[in-house]
């Protein structure tokens, strides 16, 4: 049986009948598991923060994170959560050519987000700061690495899925490839708010 | 033998009483006002209540894509229904 015909058996017999998809339910239960990974991490990040008195602590005292740019990478990613909704809203209406761009446009803005946020890592390394510099480089890196690696990966993901679309793979039938791209997207998009609030301006 | 084993750990415990050390495992058996205890307790709080966040959040979506699909299936013959 070939993927347009599991599709179509699919929804005939199998969908009226099961509350998800599998696709979806695999997508739901590993943002599951990511977000008790972040949880932990932030746990942490909250003993740290709300155990010191002073933060950053003395030793990292002359650390200036960067705040204002960083705040705009944040709208880029944001408006990357925009691009890749517009996507999945073109799709479902089976309008492939738009989403097609939308999924260009979303990429194009990971891309520059991971391009920023490396390029004021190495400022900062070059600055001294670095993951042994202390519990705060130990928080900070760890806490923005680990989402840095996630868009990483969210941004091939989406190349991937980009690629199936310049194929024609997608229709207004079948989409739930970008569906579950889109849902993890939004993943890393919504996180990363939270943990620019608290590693840098609280 | 078993005599002497048991008289090697009474041995053991009687030495362990008479050279006592303060140990503290807890980390929150201290004063309230210390800022590690507030750390830990807030921590703690946040990683319980994830879980049920997260299962609440997993559940609440798939009882709300099962309503929506319901409520197409409904509307619409099964052949349209998109997206599967």
């Amino acid at each position: 049986m070939n993927e347009l015909e599991h599709t179509s058996y699919e929804r005939t017999e199998g969908a009226s009948h099961r509350p998800i998809s599998n696709a979806r339910l695999a997508v739901l239960v590993l943002l599951g598991a990511e977000i008790m990974f972040f949880a932990g991490l932030i746990g942490t990040f909250l003993v740290f923060r709300l155990g010191s008195v002073t933060w950053p602590p003395p030793s990292q005292a002359d650390v200036r994170l960067p705040i204002g740019i960083t705040g705009l990478n944040t709208i880029v990613l944001l408006l990357s959560g925009y691009t890749v909704f517009q996507g999945l809203r073109a799709i479902r209406q089976d309008r492939q050519r738009e989403l097609r761009n939308w999924l260009f446009a979303t990429g194009l803005l990971g891309i520059i987000f991971l391009v920023v946020q490396g390029s004021e890592w190495v400022r900062l390394v070059h600055h001294g700061f670095t993951l042994s510099s202390g519990v705060y480089g130990s928080v900070f890196y760890v806490l923005i690495g680990c989402h840095a690696l996630h868009v990483l990966v969210a941004v091939l993901w989406l190349l991937a899925v980009f690629a199936k679309t310049v194929a024609g793979r997608f229709s207004g039938n079948h989409y739930v490839g970008v569906e579950v791209c889109a849902i993890y997207w939004a993943f890393v998009v919504v996180l990363w708010p939270l943990l620019y609030v608290l590693v840098y301006l609280i | 033998m078993i005599d002497r084993y048991f008289s090697f750990i009474i041995g053991i415990l009687v030495l362990a009483l008479l050279i006592p050390t303060v140990a503290e495992a807890c980390p929150s058996c201290k004063t309230m006002d210390d800022p590690i205890v507030q750390g830990f307790k807030w921590s703690i709080l946040f990683l319980m209540a994830m879980p049920y966040i997260v299962s609440g959040l997993i559940g609440g979506g798939v009882f709300y894509v099962y309503y929506r699909t319901h409520r197409t299936d409904n509307r619409k013959p099964p052949s349209n229904v998109k997206g599967v």
